[in-house]
């Protein structure tokens, strides 16, 4: 019998652990498997693999037995995620339902997850900005949270590394709010879109409509046929997962990538209840893991933890490992385990409408990813009334309509030949929001999940500064709109809670001291060195950019540390 | 399977020739109401050298949705303004409505829409069809693939396409 209990520990143990198969814990992943370790990837979901399990991707629009609409049922049943713009016939199934896995709302919080393998990688709007030192120098220069231990230099290289593996189209626009990156062919800008990027040139200092940087293959490199991946074919339907692989996910890129160095052990439908904390070594040993099928916990093992479970199941698994060394969470002396969540604010909406000689126009083909205006406000110094600043995602399109007033064979007429809209323009604002200690989550004292483990309790809110901001992305916008030269310019705000934004960020922040930060500058605890963390979890402060090119960097540079670290003998 | 537009539905389990031919968890309807409606739906999109409503079964995609994607009074409304229809048709023309000329049928459903409006479920009734009618046309198999509406796999982006090409 020892000897059997013998084997079944050598078989649970491995060299690294990775928790979460999403943007993040993909890449980490990669990187371990690829420098020789052999790693475990635990995933509370089911298993997604590239095309086989894309049930809908190639079904045509009348295919879907309701069109794409979500049966009241399933929208009464989990109201919240019935909210998200991509929770739709065609992509609902890789969305968690609410009523399957409940958390507290202290404050209203629509919390919108993708529990599989690939995670929300299968769904993400794929932009993929870089951050700059206008971005890390933030906190320090404006006096909110704490000083980020990083800054561009640290991290280019790295951003540098996974965009050519990646594969990001992007133009070089030399701007220093917004460093260049290593692209594939930009999408161009459609005949409007060009004339607003020349409008706001004229009429504007420091405001540029840029080709915005996109995770998708536009000219795919022989990295990118290696993972077997193939050109985007601008079908646009992303959400379905690309049977092309033509924009980048966990599932088609960073997973196969690592199973094919033979060190990649996944394992599905394990939900981690914590990490082990030995008080006589002083650092982790393993992970707690509940099989969802079997119920039964099981213990796994290894020198390097990766934690990687999305920025706030990432807090709960922290908070939830306690030991004598840590009864309030993993790594937690400082006590910031959990705070500073924050968040990007994308409640605000421009539109209008283009008329003039560009009407001679119209687009043909899709373009998987638009324009993008990086943050003008608040960038040199601070220069308005609220913190920081948005940047704008911006677009222009020309679509068919046709009168559907009349009834019979006219109608029918209308209906078989469509007449072509004029030009619509729209803008949507992505704020910067300040972390701060009361956004908060904790672990609720009395609710547990379906595995026993205690509910995520959410107490994040807006606050003044969000709504400053977003009343100057209404005034500016329509400004430059209305400089440009479009009629009906109209703001339109989405009322709701912080969360659908989907990019919730914070709780185990970095910083250089360990009394008011979680994790050191290489993504280490602070207080326990084998534990690493580049989910969301670990940002300082949000800036304006979509986080996950960061979180895909960071990932890999903490693995090329952590193995560097273990090579040595430190962890 | 029935193909409405170009997707299939389970047909009814229950073989009963009074009831609906599609398999319905919410809506109780019977045969003759769904060959009603189909009337209904045919008038808003009739056939002509290209397939009407009836022939792609919008009538049925209609039913589908309003039993899956509508709130339960919403439902009874149709339900109420569907049984509705044929009583105008006989006020005003002293046939029923299967009965009555395209002409006349046309008449009452866009007649319906101003004279009617205290009678809500009516109204309801007539807006949810066309609606779904319309919709169920313009995604069916007939308008996007053969009339070449939609195309799936572009493979390309063109921001400066000239009114002047064919595309």
């Amino acid at each position: 019998m020892p000897q059997l209990n013998t084997d079944s520990i050598k078989e649970r143990t491995f060299d690294a652990i990775v928790i979460g198969s999403g943007i993040s814990g993909g890449w980490s992943a990669k990187e371990l498997t690829e420098k020789g370790l052999k790693t475990l990837l635990l995933e509370r979901g089911r298993d997604v693999q590239h095309i086989k399990d894309y049930p809908t991707t190639n079904m045509l629009p009348y295919e879907f037995e309701h069109r794409g609409e979500v049966p009241l049922a399933i929208k009464e049943k989990s109201p919240i995620v019935s909210k998200c713009y991509a929770f739709r016939e065609d992509a609902m199934h890789f969305f968690v339902k609410d009523d399957e896995h409940p958390y507290v709302q202290e404050k209203p919080f629509d919390w919108i997850r993708g529990y599989q393998v690939g995670g929300k990688s299968l769904l993400w709007a794929r932009q993929t900005q870089r951050w700059s030192d206008f971005d890390f120098e933030g906190p320090a220069r404006d006096g909110f949270a704490v000083d980020w231990p990083i800054r561009y230099n640290d991290i280019a290289p790295w951003y540098s590394y996974v965009e050519k593996f990646a594969g990001i189209a992007g133009n070089r626009d030399g701007l220093k709010e917004l460093p260049d990156g290593e692209f594939l062919p930009a999408y161009p800008l459609n005949a409007v879109e060009d004339y607003f990027k020349e409008q706001v040139k004229q009429n504007y200092k420091g405001r540029y409509v840029i080709s915005a940087r996109a995770a998708h293959l536009s000219q795919p490199q022989p990295i990118h046929i290696e993972q077997g991946r193939g050109q985007c074919q601008n079908r646009v339907l992303c959400q379905r997962g690309c049977p092309f692989g033509g924009y980048f996910s966990s599932n088609a890129s960073t997973i196969p990538w690592a199973i094919k160095t033979g060190n990649l052990t996944l394992r599905p439908f394990s939900v981690v209840r914590s990490i082990i904390y030995d008080e006589q070594k002083g650092k982790s040993t393993g992970v707690k893991v509940i099989d969802t099928n079997t119920k039964e916990e099981i213990e796994y093992f290894a020198d390097v933890i990766f934690v990687n479970a999305s920025a706030l199941n990432t807090n709960l698994i922290l908070l939830n490992s306690t030991s004598h060394r840590f009864p309030n969470g993993l790594g937690n002396d400082s006590g910031v385990l959990g705070k500073y969540i924050a968040f990007h604010h994308y409640g605000g909406g421009v539109s209008g409408r283009y008329e003039g000689e560009l009407d001679k126009f119209r687009t043909d083909g899709r373009n998987p990813a638009g324009c993008y205006i990086p943050r003008f406000r608040n960038v040199y110094q601070q220069e308005t009334d609220f913190l920081r600043g948005y940047a704008a995602g911006f677009g222009a399109h020309r679509g068919f309509y046709s009168d559907t007033s009349p009834i019979g064979t006219s109608l029918k007429e209308n209906l078989l030949n469509r007449k072509l809209g004029s030009w619509h323009v729209s803008s949507h604002m992505m704020g910067e929001t300040i972390p701060k200690e009361k956004n908060n989550v904790t672990l609720d004292a009395n609710k547990k999940d379906g595995w026993g483990i205690p509910q995520l309790k959410i107490d994040v809110d807006f606050d003044d500064n969000d709504a400053k901001m977003l009343q100057d992305y209404f005034d500016q916008v329509s400004e430059m709109f209305t400089a440009a030269g479009f009629k009906d310019v109209k703001t339109s705000k989405r009322e709701g809670a912080p969360g659908l934004d989907i990019h919730e960020m914070g709780g185990v922040r970095m910083g250089h001291d360990p009394k008011t930060s979680m994790l050191n500058k290489w993504h280490q605890l602070h207080a326990c060195k084998n534990v690493f963390v580049t989910d969301g979890a670990c940002m300082t402060s949000t800036s304006t950019q979509n986080p996950s090119l960061s979180y895909m960097a960071f990932s890999a540079r903490a693995v090329d540390y952590a193995v560097g670290e273990m090579k040595k003998g430190n962890l | 399977m029935i193909i409405t537009g170009g997707i299939t539905i389970l047909p009814s389990c229950s073989g009963d020739p009074a009831k609906s031919s599609i398999q319905l968890n919410n809506l109780d309807i019977s045969a003759a109401q769904e060959a009603l409606l189909a009337e209904i739906a045919e008038t808003f999109i009739p056939k002509t050298d290209t397939p009407g409503a009836k022939e792609l079964k919008l009538h049925l995609f209609v039913l589908k949705m309003v039993d899956d994607c509508y709130p339960e009074a919403d439902q009874k409304l149709f339900v109420s303004g569907l049984n509705s229809i044929d009583e105008i048709a006989k006020e005003k023309y002293s046939l029923a409505f299967a009965a009555c000329t395209q002409q006349q049928r046309a008449g009452l459903l866009n007649s319906s829409e101003k004279e009617l409006e205290a009678s809500g479920d009516v109204l309801t009734f007539l807006n949810i069809t066309k609606r779904r009618v319309i919709q169920g046309f313009t995604n069916s198999k007939f308008v996007m693939t053969d009339m070449k509406q939609y195309e799936m796999v572009p493979g390309r982006y063109n921001g400066y396409f000239p009114l002047t090409q064919q595309a």
